[in-house]
């Protein structure tokens, strides 16, 4: 092996510890790296060619627009990837790992594209229009875009809504239920009667009760998130450990720090599960809330589409309720790393 | 700097738990009686379950004695303060704050960071952790974070320092390292410092005056002066006299028991 450890150790970095201790690539290994690397372009190239050249099984109306969709892809792939090697020639290669890392997952996504194109749009193996080729679903995603956004934007405003104040009142009540063992006498009947109820099942009785249906799907989706949040911070605080409240005690802690600076630190992993667990209960409340009642936001879209036959307009709603989702829970999710940092073990 | 001194009184002290499993208390302390005062460093020896902890406690002001009274300067202590600070045997660092942090935990509390952050550095100083200060507890050795335990508690200045077993959970280096350090420590402020160890020979090292104490009732059956100079020699004779004389009144002693 022909590293030099001219690096001081002290003053290591973590990235150079790594490459210490990895060992060096064999050429083949190399050749191969390149080639993960370089394929998804490949692959992606190959959508695209299978997308103009083989011959369609029905008519297709606008083709450039998934042909622009790729295109943007592929594009984004190759900016990546540049971005990444320069990065890398600068010596950063946290970029360039990144990358080959999800390098095989980009290749299988452009033969996905690739397969369903061929399935739906070449070949009608997959009905048409009953599951519509992409380019009929950007078509039809591009053409309502007006509708879609403010779909959008009514369904986010909605989980805001619910999702949020359901978990600040599930903060307050699991906090003070946790601390108290007298609020928790009165609130754990609740729980135990409630708690099997799943959400969904109040969306018939709301539609009877409630004065405005949007108010009404706020009180659901808030009542789920209120007793996940109620839960999980209730259980944390609990078992938070006593030798830290004796610990703290000792060091000069008043009751009121001891909630704030221990107990709800010590909760937190416990409080986060239980936000995280809230949103995904959110979710479901509030596509279930949309189709069978509220008349406005991408559940009931998707019904609506649904009813006129517009199977393309579904799925544009369908992959817009995913981006959604997905970009949510991943920002729950970075909101919990980062404040969550601590539990690391040994990295920072 | 002229130190404060206090004296520390256990006036017929007992204290009781009630079980949780049967209708039976457990008399944990039982009428113990017992003076100590500034510059003194107490070793406190009996078998588990003697009520060592107890003592610790009560002087912390974390529970309050059923009978008698635990006074400091005559007045009777009420409630945790961290003019008495307490060492664990687990170190209870707080994993979601960095050791920095952990160490400026009390001042915070009080409100007394401002204008006091050399005092936080010199504390990091003095465990020479000045590179672990923005890790978080879970990255540290058991000794690395005894360490910010101590000074943790140190930072207040307190006058009496109680350290339950501090070093039970260490190997036998960090811990005859870290004996040394306490010690240090203690001789440049001369606090009054009371210790558990379940280690004879750990408390004739460190001691002023060893406690012996036995179980049912707890309760404190020998006080021995160590007047020996520090740094003490484990193997001199005089060592060896004052650990036959302990075993002896934990009934290890062999055919000498009574
Ligand atoms: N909070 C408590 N509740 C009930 N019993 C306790 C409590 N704390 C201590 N005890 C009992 O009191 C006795 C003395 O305990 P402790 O002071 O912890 O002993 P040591 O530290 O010497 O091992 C033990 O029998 C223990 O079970
Ligand atoms: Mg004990």
């Amino acid at each position: 092996m022909s590293k030099q450890v001219e690096t001081n150790m002290e003053g290591m970095t973590r990235q150079q510890l790594k490459e210490l201790e990895t060992k060096e690539m064999t050429p083949f290994q190399r050749f191969l790296e390149v080639i993960i690397v370089i394929l998804p372009f490949v692959c992606g190239i190959l959508a695209i060619q299978e997308y103009r050249l083989v011959p369609n099984n029905s008519t297709n109306r606008n083709p450039n627009t998934y042909l622009v969709f790729l295109i943007l892809l592929v594009a984004a792939y190759v900016i990546y990837g540049l971005v990444a090697a320069i990065k890398r020639v600068r010596g950063d290669k946290g970029v360039y790992e990144k990358l080959r890392f999800k390098a095989p997952l980009f290749s299988a996504l452009f033969l996905l594209l690739a397969g369903y194109d061929y399935l739906t749009l070449k070949t009608g193996i997959l009905t048409q229009p009953f599951v519509p080729c992409l380019n009929f679903v950007l078509n039809a995603a591009w053409n309502d875009r007006e509708m879609l956004i403010e779909c959008t934007i009514h369904t986010l405003w909605l989980l805001f809504l619910g999702y949020t104040s359901g978990v600040v009142l599930g903060l307050i009540t699991g906090i003070t239920c946790g601390y108290s063992k007298r609020c928790r006498y009165w609130v754990d009947p609740i729980i135990k009667f409630l708690g099997p109820i799943p959400t969904s099942t109040w969306i018939p009785i709301m539609m009877v009760v409630a004065k405005s249906l949007f108010g009404g799907a706020v009180f659901i989706i808030a009542l789920g998130s209120w007793f996940a949040v109620t839960v999980a911070s209730m259980n944390g605080i609990a078992n938070v450990d006593k030798d830290y409240f004796e610990a703290a005690r000792t060091l000069g802690a008043t009751e009121r720090q001891l909630v704030f600076r221990v107990a709800i630190p010590h909760a937190m992993p416990s409080i986060l599960s239980g936000c995280t667990q809230a949103m995904s209960s959110s979710c479901v409340a509030i596509m279930i809330a949309e189709m069978l009642g509220v008349k406005s936001g991408l559940g009931w879209y998707m019904n609506w589409a649904k009813s006129w036959a517009s199977y393309d307009k579904m799925f544009a709603a369908l992959f817009v309720i995913c981006i959604i989702f997905t970009v949510v829970t991943k920002s729950l999710d970075a909101v919990k790393r980062h404040v969550l940092r601590w539990q690391n073990g040994a990295e920072k | 700097m002229e130190e404060k001194k206090v004296v520390l009184k256990l006036d017929g002290v007992s204290k009781s738990f009630a079980k949780v499993e049967n209708d039976e208390v457990t008399h944990a302390l039982s009428a113990v009686s017992a003076t100590m005062e500034s510059g003194e460093f107490i070793s406190l020896v009996g078998p588990s379950g003697c009520g060592k902890s107890t003592i610790l406690r009560l002087v912390a002001g974390l529970i309050q004695p059923t009978t008698g009274a635990v006074t400091v300067d005559g007045k009777e202590i009420k409630g945790p303060s961290p003019e008495r600070g307490m060492v664990f045997q687990k170190p209870t660092l707080f994993p979601w704050l960095t050791v920095e942090k952990n160490i400026a935990f009390s001042l915070k509390m009080q409100d007394k960071l401002k204008g006091n952050e050399e005092r936080v550095e010199e504390m990091i100083r003095v465990i020479g952790l000045e590179k672990f200060r923005d890790d978080y507890p879970g990255q540290l050795s058991g000794g690395m974070a005894q360490r910010v335990a101590l000074v943790r508690s140190l930072i207040n200045e307190p006058d009496i320092l109680l350290l339950d077993e501090p070093l039970g959970a260490l190997d036998a280096f960090t811990r005859m390292n870290m004996q040394d350090e306490i010690l240090k420590i203690w001789r440049k402020r001369k606090q009054l410092a009371i210790m558990v160890t379940h280690d004879v020979d750990e408390a004739i090292y460190m001691g002023t005056r060893v406690l012996v104490m036995d179980a049912n009732p707890g309760r404190i059956v020998a006080d021995i002066k160590i007047e020996e100079p520090f740094p003490r020699d484990r193997s001199s004779a005089s060592f060896v006299a004052y650990r036959n004389d302990i075993l002896n009144k934990l009934h290890f002693g062999g055919a000498k028991a009574e």
